[in-house]
Protein backbone atom coordinates (compact mmCIF):
# COMPACT_ATOMS: atom_id res chain seq x y z
CA UNK A 1 0.00 0.00 0.00
CA UNK A 2 1.92 3.47 -1.06
CA UNK A 3 2.16 5.77 1.39
CA UNK A 4 0.04 8.59 0.11
CA UNK A 5 -2.79 5.88 0.36
CA UNK A 6 -2.09 5.20 3.64
CA UNK A 7 -2.29 9.38 4.36
CA UNK A 8 -5.89 8.98 2.69
CA UNK A 9 -7.04 6.38 4.76
CA UNK A 10 -6.08 8.29 8.24
CA UNK A 11 -7.40 11.33 7.38
CA UNK A 12 -10.76 9.69 6.18
CA UNK A 13 -10.63 7.74 9.36
CA UNK A 14 -10.27 10.65 10.96
CA UNK A 15 -13.58 12.04 10.20
CA UNK A 16 -15.07 9.13 10.37
CA UNK A 17 -13.85 8.28 13.72
CA UNK A 18 -14.74 11.64 15.21
CA UNK A 19 -18.57 11.81 13.20
CA UNK A 20 -19.62 8.47 15.26
CA UNK A 21 -19.86 10.33 18.42
CA UNK A 22 -18.29 13.94 19.08
CA UNK A 23 -18.53 16.17 15.88
CA UNK A 24 -21.01 16.33 13.66
CA UNK A 25 -23.21 12.79 13.41
CA UNK A 26 -24.02 13.68 9.78
CA UNK A 27 -23.32 9.19 9.71
CA UNK A 28 -20.37 9.51 7.77
CA UNK A 29 -19.34 7.00 10.52
CA UNK A 30 -21.95 4.20 8.97
CA UNK A 31 -20.16 1.48 7.26
CA UNK A 32 -22.56 2.01 4.21
CA UNK A 33 -20.45 5.63 3.48
CA UNK A 34 -17.02 4.79 5.31
CA UNK A 35 -16.79 1.49 3.43
CA UNK A 36 -17.22 2.88 -0.33
CA UNK A 37 -15.39 6.00 0.11
CA UNK A 38 -12.18 3.29 1.63
CA UNK A 39 -12.69 1.20 -0.98
CA UNK A 40 -12.18 4.36 -3.73
CA UNK A 41 -8.70 5.59 -2.19
CA UNK A 42 -7.64 1.97 -2.28
CA UNK A 43 -9.24 1.75 -5.97
CA UNK A 44 -11.70 -0.76 -5.26
CA UNK A 45 -14.94 0.88 -4.96
CA UNK A 46 -16.65 -2.29 -5.31
CA UNK A 47 -15.40 -4.25 -3.17
CA UNK A 48 -15.35 -1.56 -0.16
CA UNK A 49 -19.24 -0.93 -1.21
CA UNK A 50 -19.63 -4.83 -0.29
CA UNK A 51 -17.56 -4.45 2.90
CA UNK A 52 -19.74 -1.45 3.79
CA UNK A 53 -23.17 -3.29 2.81
CA UNK A 54 -22.53 -6.18 4.77
CA UNK A 55 -20.99 -4.15 7.66
CA UNK A 56 -24.50 -1.85 8.07
CA UNK A 57 -26.73 -4.93 8.49
CA UNK A 58 -24.58 -5.49 11.40
CA UNK A 59 -24.65 -1.75 12.32
CA UNK A 60 -28.66 -1.74 12.73
CA UNK A 61 -28.12 -4.03 15.57
CA UNK A 62 -27.14 -0.73 17.12
CA UNK A 63 -29.03 1.38 19.05
CA UNK A 64 -26.91 4.12 20.84
CA UNK A 65 -29.34 5.06 23.61
CA UNK A 66 -28.42 7.20 26.66
CA UNK A 67 -24.65 6.20 27.63
CA UNK A 68 -24.63 3.18 25.38
CA UNK A 69 -20.68 1.83 23.84
CA UNK A 70 -20.72 0.35 20.89
CA UNK A 71 -18.72 -0.92 18.14
CA UNK A 72 -17.32 1.32 15.76
CA UNK A 73 -17.95 -0.14 12.52
CA UNK A 74 -16.75 3.04 10.66
CA UNK A 75 -13.36 2.73 11.38
CA UNK A 76 -14.20 -1.80 10.90
CA UNK A 77 -15.30 -0.44 7.21
CA UNK A 78 -11.99 1.19 6.66
CA UNK A 79 -9.81 -1.74 7.79
CA UNK A 80 -12.52 -4.43 5.70
CA UNK A 81 -11.90 -2.36 2.67
CA UNK A 82 -8.49 -2.40 3.45
CA UNK A 83 -8.03 -6.49 3.65
CA UNK A 84 -10.68 -7.71 0.71
CA UNK A 85 -9.48 -4.88 -1.85
CA UNK A 86 -8.18 -6.45 -4.79
CA UNK A 87 -9.47 -9.70 -4.01
CA UNK A 88 -11.39 -11.64 -6.92
CA UNK A 89 -15.20 -11.81 -6.46
CA UNK A 90 -16.04 -12.26 -3.01
CA UNK A 91 -13.21 -14.36 -1.94
CA UNK A 92 -11.76 -11.66 0.37
CA UNK A 93 -15.29 -10.84 2.09
CA UNK A 94 -14.94 -13.19 4.67
CA UNK A 95 -11.81 -12.35 6.09
CA UNK A 96 -12.07 -8.51 5.27
CA UNK A 97 -15.60 -8.35 7.53
CA UNK A 98 -13.44 -10.81 10.05
CA UNK A 99 -10.54 -7.52 10.10
CA UNK A 100 -13.81 -5.41 10.39
CA UNK A 101 -15.38 -6.41 13.38
CA UNK A 102 -12.36 -7.02 15.23
CA UNK A 103 -11.37 -3.61 14.92
CA UNK A 104 -15.04 -2.55 15.15
CA UNK A 105 -14.59 -4.02 18.98
CA UNK A 106 -11.17 -2.22 19.53
CA UNK A 107 -13.44 0.78 18.64
CA UNK A 108 -15.65 0.22 21.22
CA UNK A 109 -12.89 -0.82 23.78
CA UNK A 110 -11.11 2.42 22.72
CA UNK A 111 -14.71 4.76 22.96
CA UNK A 112 -14.20 3.24 26.85
CA UNK A 113 -10.66 4.07 27.34
CA UNK A 114 -11.10 7.51 25.85
CA UNK A 115 -14.76 8.76 27.79
CA UNK A 116 -12.47 7.31 31.08
CA UNK A 117 -9.65 10.07 30.58
CA UNK A 118 -12.31 12.47 30.23
CA UNK A 119 -13.94 11.80 33.29
CA UNK A 120 -10.29 11.67 34.87
CA UNK A 121 -9.81 15.20 33.03
CA UNK A 122 -13.02 16.64 34.60
CA UNK A 123 -12.18 15.52 37.93
CA UNK A 124 -9.05 17.18 38.06
CA UNK A 125 -11.08 20.29 37.15
CA UNK A 126 -13.74 20.47 39.27
CA UNK A 127 -12.71 23.39 41.33
CA UNK A 128 -12.72 25.56 38.19
CA UNK A 129 -15.53 24.05 36.75
CA UNK A 130 -17.73 25.17 39.94
CA UNK A 131 -16.51 28.74 39.46
CA UNK A 132 -17.79 28.64 36.11
CA UNK A 133 -14.17 29.20 34.33
CA UNK A 134 -15.09 29.26 30.59
CA UNK A 135 -11.28 28.00 29.95
CA UNK A 136 -11.53 25.20 31.33
CA UNK A 137 -14.66 24.35 29.99
CA UNK A 138 -13.47 24.77 26.51
CA UNK A 139 -9.98 23.34 27.34
CA UNK A 140 -11.84 19.89 28.54
CA UNK A 141 -13.69 20.19 26.02
CA UNK A 142 -10.77 20.36 23.23
CA UNK A 143 -8.87 17.94 24.52
CA UNK A 144 -11.92 15.27 24.72
CA UNK A 145 -11.80 15.75 20.91
CA UNK A 146 -8.37 15.97 20.54
CA UNK A 147 -8.67 12.45 22.36
CA UNK A 148 -11.33 11.23 20.32
CA UNK A 149 -9.09 12.30 16.84
CA UNK A 150 -6.17 10.22 18.61
CA UNK A 151 -7.73 7.38 19.05
CA UNK A 152 -9.50 7.03 15.20
CA UNK A 153 -6.18 7.43 14.09
CA UNK A 154 -4.44 4.77 16.36
CA UNK A 155 -7.76 2.18 16.19
CA UNK A 156 -6.69 2.66 12.14
CA UNK A 157 -3.16 2.71 12.34
CA UNK A 158 -3.80 -1.04 13.95
CA UNK A 159 -7.16 -1.77 11.42
CA UNK A 160 -4.38 -1.08 8.56
CA UNK A 161 -1.35 -3.20 10.00
CA UNK A 162 -4.04 -5.87 10.65
CA UNK A 163 -5.05 -5.98 6.58
CA UNK A 164 -1.59 -6.17 5.73
CA UNK A 165 -0.08 -8.50 8.19
CA UNK A 166 -3.73 -10.72 6.66
CA UNK A 167 -3.26 -9.83 3.06
CA UNK A 168 0.19 -11.17 3.01
CA UNK A 169 0.32 -14.20 5.70
CA UNK A 170 -3.19 -15.42 5.87
CA UNK A 171 -3.22 -19.29 5.29
CA UNK A 172 -6.92 -19.40 4.24
CA UNK A 173 -7.20 -21.32 1.16
CA UNK A 174 -9.86 -20.94 -1.38
CA UNK A 175 -12.62 -23.53 -0.15
CA UNK A 176 -12.02 -21.88 3.26
CA UNK A 177 -12.43 -18.26 2.08
CA UNK A 178 -15.44 -18.84 -0.05
CA UNK A 179 -16.63 -20.87 3.22
CA UNK A 180 -16.17 -17.53 5.69
CA UNK A 181 -17.90 -15.65 3.08
CA UNK A 182 -20.73 -17.62 3.09
CA UNK A 183 -20.97 -17.76 6.88
CA UNK A 184 -20.16 -13.94 6.93
CA UNK A 185 -23.23 -12.87 4.83
CA UNK A 186 -25.37 -15.45 6.97
CA UNK A 187 -24.64 -13.80 9.94
CA UNK A 188 -24.86 -10.16 8.72
CA UNK A 189 -28.47 -11.03 7.33
CA UNK A 190 -29.63 -12.70 10.05
CA UNK A 191 -28.15 -9.89 12.92
CA UNK A 192 -30.49 -7.60 10.43
CA UNK A 193 -33.03 -9.47 10.89
CA UNK A 194 -32.76 -9.89 14.52
CA UNK A 195 -32.48 -5.83 14.42
CA UNK A 196 -35.95 -5.59 12.67
CA UNK A 197 -37.63 -7.56 15.11
CA UNK A 198 -36.34 -5.31 17.52
CA UNK A 199 -37.29 -2.43 15.87
CA UNK A 200 -40.87 -3.99 15.56
CA UNK A 201 -40.91 -4.53 18.76
CA UNK A 202 -41.96 -8.13 18.22
CA UNK A 203 -45.32 -8.82 19.15
CA UNK A 204 -48.00 -7.60 16.58
CA UNK A 205 -45.16 -5.48 15.32
CA UNK A 206 -43.59 -8.29 13.43
CA UNK A 207 -46.05 -8.27 11.23
CA UNK A 208 -44.29 -4.89 9.71
CA UNK A 209 -41.14 -6.65 9.25
CA UNK A 210 -42.82 -9.80 7.51
CA UNK A 211 -44.96 -7.11 5.36
CA UNK A 212 -41.35 -5.71 4.15
CA UNK A 213 -39.85 -9.22 3.57
CA UNK A 214 -42.67 -9.83 1.57
CA UNK A 215 -42.72 -6.61 -0.10
CA UNK A 216 -39.01 -7.13 -0.93
CA UNK A 217 -39.22 -10.51 -2.04
CA UNK A 218 -42.40 -9.48 -4.81
CA UNK A 219 -40.18 -6.93 -5.55
CA UNK A 220 -37.88 -9.46 -6.22
CA UNK A 221 -39.81 -11.56 -8.63
CA UNK A 222 -41.51 -8.54 -10.36
CA UNK A 223 -38.59 -6.69 -11.61
CA UNK B 1 -27.52 32.12 17.64
CA UNK B 2 -25.72 30.38 14.35
CA UNK B 3 -22.20 29.87 16.51
CA UNK B 4 -24.44 27.57 19.07
CA UNK B 5 -26.02 26.08 16.76
CA UNK B 6 -22.55 25.37 15.33
CA UNK B 7 -20.91 24.22 18.44
CA UNK B 8 -23.99 21.62 18.93
CA UNK B 9 -22.73 19.60 16.20
CA UNK B 10 -20.22 18.99 19.27
CA UNK B 11 -21.88 18.78 22.60
CA UNK B 12 -20.59 15.18 22.48
CA UNK B 13 -16.66 16.26 22.07
CA UNK B 14 -15.96 15.56 25.50
CA UNK B 15 -18.40 13.14 26.34
CA UNK B 16 -17.03 11.71 30.05
CA UNK B 17 -18.70 9.42 32.70
CA UNK B 18 -18.97 12.35 35.93
CA UNK B 19 -20.99 14.88 33.94
CA UNK B 20 -21.76 13.02 30.64
CA UNK B 21 -22.20 15.61 27.57
CA UNK B 22 -22.17 18.92 30.38
CA UNK B 23 -19.20 19.96 29.16
CA UNK B 24 -20.12 20.28 25.42
CA UNK B 25 -23.47 22.17 26.69
CA UNK B 26 -21.72 24.49 28.25
CA UNK B 27 -19.77 25.16 25.28
CA UNK B 28 -22.61 25.19 23.37
CA UNK B 29 -25.01 27.80 25.02
CA UNK B 30 -21.82 29.85 25.93
CA UNK B 31 -22.47 32.46 22.82
CA UNK B 32 -25.98 33.14 24.12
CA UNK B 33 -24.95 33.98 27.36
CA UNK B 34 -22.01 36.53 26.83
CA UNK B 35 -24.92 39.39 26.66
CA UNK B 36 -25.64 38.55 29.93
CA UNK B 37 -26.24 41.29 32.35
CA UNK B 38 -22.17 42.20 33.36
CA UNK B 39 -21.18 40.74 30.26
CA UNK B 40 -18.61 37.41 30.02
CA UNK B 41 -16.62 37.27 33.26
CA UNK B 42 -19.26 38.53 35.31
CA UNK B 43 -21.36 37.19 38.05
CA UNK B 44 -24.11 36.50 36.07
CA UNK B 45 -21.94 34.51 33.21
CA UNK B 46 -20.52 32.52 35.65
CA UNK B 47 -23.05 31.44 37.40
CA UNK B 48 -24.87 30.61 33.99
CA UNK B 49 -21.65 28.89 32.76
CA UNK B 50 -21.62 26.74 36.13
CA UNK B 51 -25.08 25.21 35.83
CA UNK B 52 -24.21 24.62 32.06
CA UNK B 53 -21.54 22.68 33.06
CA UNK B 54 -23.17 20.50 35.77
CA UNK B 55 -24.30 17.03 34.44
CA UNK B 56 -26.43 16.94 31.19
CA UNK B 57 -27.35 13.83 28.96
CA UNK B 58 -30.18 13.79 26.07
CA UNK B 59 -30.50 13.09 22.61
CA UNK B 60 -27.78 14.98 21.06
CA UNK B 61 -30.15 16.33 18.24
CA UNK B 62 -32.62 17.65 20.59
CA UNK B 63 -29.90 18.91 23.47
CA UNK B 64 -30.97 22.40 21.59
CA UNK B 65 -34.14 22.73 22.17
CA UNK B 66 -33.20 22.27 26.03
CA UNK B 67 -30.33 24.58 25.70
CA UNK B 68 -32.01 27.49 24.10
CA UNK B 69 -35.05 26.94 26.74
CA UNK B 70 -32.05 27.12 29.61
CA UNK B 71 -30.28 30.04 28.09
CA UNK B 72 -33.91 32.01 27.20
CA UNK B 73 -34.61 30.99 31.22
CA UNK B 74 -31.18 32.97 31.74
CA UNK B 75 -31.71 35.77 30.05
CA UNK B 76 -35.47 36.48 31.68
CA UNK B 77 -33.94 36.48 35.27
CA UNK B 78 -35.54 32.83 36.09
CA UNK B 79 -33.76 31.75 39.49
CA UNK B 80 -31.02 29.40 39.27
CA UNK B 81 -32.62 26.58 41.12
CA UNK B 82 -35.53 26.70 38.73
CA UNK B 83 -33.02 26.58 35.73
CA UNK B 84 -31.06 23.69 37.32
CA UNK B 85 -34.83 21.73 37.50
CA UNK B 86 -35.76 22.85 34.06
CA UNK B 87 -32.27 21.07 32.42
CA UNK B 88 -33.37 17.98 34.89
CA UNK B 89 -36.94 17.74 33.33
CA UNK B 90 -36.29 17.71 30.06
CA UNK B 91 -33.34 15.68 29.60
CA UNK B 92 -34.89 12.18 30.12
CA UNK B 93 -38.13 13.37 27.83
CA UNK B 94 -36.09 14.90 25.18
CA UNK B 95 -33.53 11.59 25.18
CA UNK B 96 -36.70 9.20 25.10
CA UNK B 97 -38.21 11.18 21.89
CA UNK B 98 -35.02 11.67 19.84
CA UNK B 99 -33.98 8.16 20.61
CA UNK B 100 -37.49 6.90 19.25
CA UNK B 101 -37.36 9.42 15.90
CA UNK B 102 -34.20 9.09 15.36
CA UNK B 103 -32.07 5.93 16.48
CA UNK B 104 -35.36 3.82 16.47
CA UNK B 105 -36.71 5.70 12.96
CA UNK B 106 -34.88 8.28 10.79
CA UNK B 107 -31.64 6.26 11.02
CA UNK B 108 -32.65 2.52 10.40
CA UNK B 109 -35.74 3.91 7.78
CA UNK B 110 -32.82 5.88 5.57
CA UNK B 111 -29.92 2.74 6.34
CA UNK B 112 -32.30 0.29 4.45
CA UNK B 113 -33.44 3.23 2.27
CA UNK B 114 -29.42 3.26 1.06
CA UNK B 115 -28.67 -0.82 1.16
CA UNK B 116 -31.68 -1.17 -0.65
CA UNK B 117 -30.76 1.08 -3.69
CA UNK B 118 -26.94 -0.34 -3.56
CA UNK B 119 -28.70 -3.77 -3.77
CA UNK B 120 -31.18 -2.63 -6.89
CA UNK B 121 -27.59 -1.69 -8.68
CA UNK B 122 -27.72 2.36 -7.72
CA UNK B 123 -24.67 2.35 -5.56
CA UNK B 124 -24.02 5.90 -5.64
CA UNK B 125 -27.50 7.00 -5.05
CA UNK B 126 -28.10 4.63 -2.16
CA UNK B 127 -25.22 6.52 -0.51
CA UNK B 128 -26.33 9.73 -1.33
CA UNK B 129 -29.96 9.21 -0.40
CA UNK B 130 -29.28 7.46 2.60
CA UNK B 131 -27.37 10.58 3.61
CA UNK B 132 -29.56 13.50 2.18
CA UNK B 133 -32.68 11.44 3.96
CA UNK B 134 -30.78 11.33 7.05
CA UNK B 135 -29.29 14.68 7.01
CA UNK B 136 -32.37 16.23 5.99
CA UNK B 137 -34.25 15.14 9.49
CA UNK B 138 -31.03 15.43 11.68
CA UNK B 139 -30.81 18.99 10.50
CA UNK B 140 -34.23 20.02 10.68
CA UNK B 141 -34.57 18.58 13.88
CA UNK B 142 -30.82 20.09 15.39
CA UNK B 143 -32.34 23.79 13.74
CA UNK B 144 -35.83 23.77 14.68
CA UNK B 145 -34.65 22.53 18.53
CA UNK B 146 -32.59 25.60 19.32
CA UNK B 147 -34.79 27.86 17.94
CA UNK B 148 -37.83 26.60 19.47
CA UNK B 149 -36.35 26.00 22.54
CA UNK B 150 -34.58 29.67 22.91
CA UNK B 151 -38.52 31.20 21.57
CA UNK B 152 -40.59 29.37 24.16
CA UNK B 153 -38.01 29.79 26.97
CA UNK B 154 -39.56 27.76 30.04
CA UNK B 155 -42.49 26.92 28.20
CA UNK B 156 -40.07 24.60 25.89
CA UNK B 157 -42.23 21.86 26.87
CA UNK B 158 -45.06 22.37 24.60
CA UNK B 159 -42.90 22.12 21.69
CA UNK B 160 -42.93 18.39 22.45
CA UNK B 161 -46.89 17.91 22.02
CA UNK B 162 -47.33 18.87 18.47
CA UNK B 163 -49.42 15.86 16.02
CA UNK B 164 -45.72 15.43 14.31
CA UNK B 165 -44.12 13.83 16.81
CA UNK B 166 -47.01 12.25 18.37
CA UNK B 167 -47.11 9.83 14.73
CA UNK B 168 -43.41 10.01 14.99
CA UNK B 169 -43.47 8.06 18.20
CA UNK B 170 -45.78 5.62 16.93
CA UNK B 171 -44.78 4.65 13.61
CA UNK B 172 -41.06 5.17 14.03
CA UNK B 173 -40.21 1.42 14.83
CA UNK B 174 -43.03 0.23 12.78
CA UNK B 175 -42.29 2.14 9.43
CA UNK B 176 -38.41 0.85 9.92
CA UNK B 177 -38.92 -2.60 11.04
CA UNK B 178 -40.95 -2.41 7.11
CA UNK B 179 -37.54 -0.65 5.55
CA UNK B 180 -35.31 -3.28 7.21
CA UNK B 181 -37.50 -6.18 5.46
CA UNK B 182 -37.86 -4.74 2.34
CA UNK B 183 -34.37 -4.77 2.17
CA UNK B 184 -33.48 -8.04 3.30
CA UNK B 185 -34.48 -9.91 0.15
CA UNK B 186 -32.62 -7.43 -1.91
CA UNK B 187 -29.25 -7.56 -0.21
CA UNK B 188 -29.19 -11.60 0.52
CA UNK B 189 -29.86 -11.67 -3.24
CA UNK B 190 -27.21 -9.00 -4.43
CA UNK B 191 -24.53 -10.15 -1.78
CA UNK B 192 -24.58 -13.96 -3.08
CA UNK B 193 -25.06 -13.01 -6.57
CA UNK B 194 -21.95 -14.62 -7.55
CA UNK B 195 -22.13 -17.64 -5.55
CA UNK B 196 -23.12 -21.44 -6.76
CA UNK B 197 -26.00 -23.15 -5.68
CA UNK B 198 -24.44 -25.17 -2.70
CA UNK B 199 -23.11 -21.54 -1.41
CA UNK B 200 -26.27 -19.80 -1.38
CA UNK B 201 -28.22 -22.81 0.39
CA UNK B 202 -25.40 -22.79 2.89
CA UNK B 203 -26.28 -18.79 3.51
CA UNK B 204 -29.97 -19.48 3.73
CA UNK B 205 -29.11 -21.66 6.74
CA UNK B 206 -26.67 -19.82 8.49
CA UNK B 207 -29.43 -17.27 8.25
CA UNK B 208 -31.80 -19.33 9.85
CA UNK B 209 -29.26 -20.79 12.53
CA UNK B 210 -27.64 -17.59 12.88
CA UNK B 211 -31.27 -15.43 13.84
CA UNK B 212 -31.74 -18.07 16.26
CA UNK B 213 -28.48 -17.94 18.05
CA UNK B 214 -28.49 -13.78 17.41
CA UNK B 215 -31.89 -13.23 19.42
CA UNK B 216 -30.15 -14.43 22.50
CA UNK B 217 -26.47 -13.78 21.69
CA UNK B 218 -26.65 -10.38 19.97
CA UNK B 219 -28.20 -8.44 23.17
CA UNK B 220 -25.70 -9.74 25.43
CA UNK B 221 -22.45 -9.55 23.09
CA UNK B 222 -23.16 -6.93 20.62
CA UNK B 223 -23.30 -7.90 16.99
CA UNK B 224 -19.86 -7.56 16.21
CA UNK B 225 -18.16 -9.95 18.71
CA UNK B 226 -21.35 -12.48 17.43
CA UNK B 227 -20.40 -12.24 13.99
CA UNK B 228 -16.47 -12.42 14.81
CA UNK B 229 -17.25 -15.31 16.89
CA UNK B 230 -19.14 -16.95 13.92
CA UNK B 231 -15.99 -16.23 11.59
CA UNK B 232 -13.01 -17.36 14.28
CA UNK B 233 -15.80 -20.81 14.95
CA UNK B 234 -15.67 -21.36 10.58
CA UNK B 235 -11.64 -20.45 10.52
CA UNK B 236 -10.89 -23.17 13.42
CA UNK B 237 -13.60 -25.64 11.90
CA UNK B 238 -11.69 -25.47 8.47
CA UNK B 239 -8.69 -25.34 10.18
CA UNK B 240 -9.44 -28.89 12.50
CA UNK B 241 -11.76 -30.55 9.48
CA UNK B 242 -9.63 -29.57 6.20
Amino acid sequence: MEWTVIALLLAWSLAVGLDLVSLGQFMLARPLVAGPVAGWILGDPATGMMVGVILELFALEVLPLGAARYADYGLGAVAGAATAGGSPGVLGIGLGIGVALLVAWLGDLSIYAVRRANSADVKRCRGALDAGDMNTITGLHFRGLLRDAVRALAVTAVGLLLAHGVRRWSPVGLEEAVLVSVVTIGVALATAGTAGLRLSRGGRGIGWLAAGVAAGTLWLVVW
Amino acid sequence: MLTAAARLFAVQGSWNYERLQGIGAAVAIEPLLRDLPGGVGGEAYRSAMRRAAEFFNTHPYLAGLALGAVARAEHTGVAGKQIERLRSILKGPLGSVGDRLVWVGALPIASALGVSLVALGRPLVGVLVFLGAFNAVHLGIRFWGLGTGWRLGVSVARALSTPAFHFGMKYAGPIAALAVGFALPLVAVWLTAGFALNAKIGVAGVVVVGAILARWIVPRLGAARFGLGAIVLTLLGGAIWP
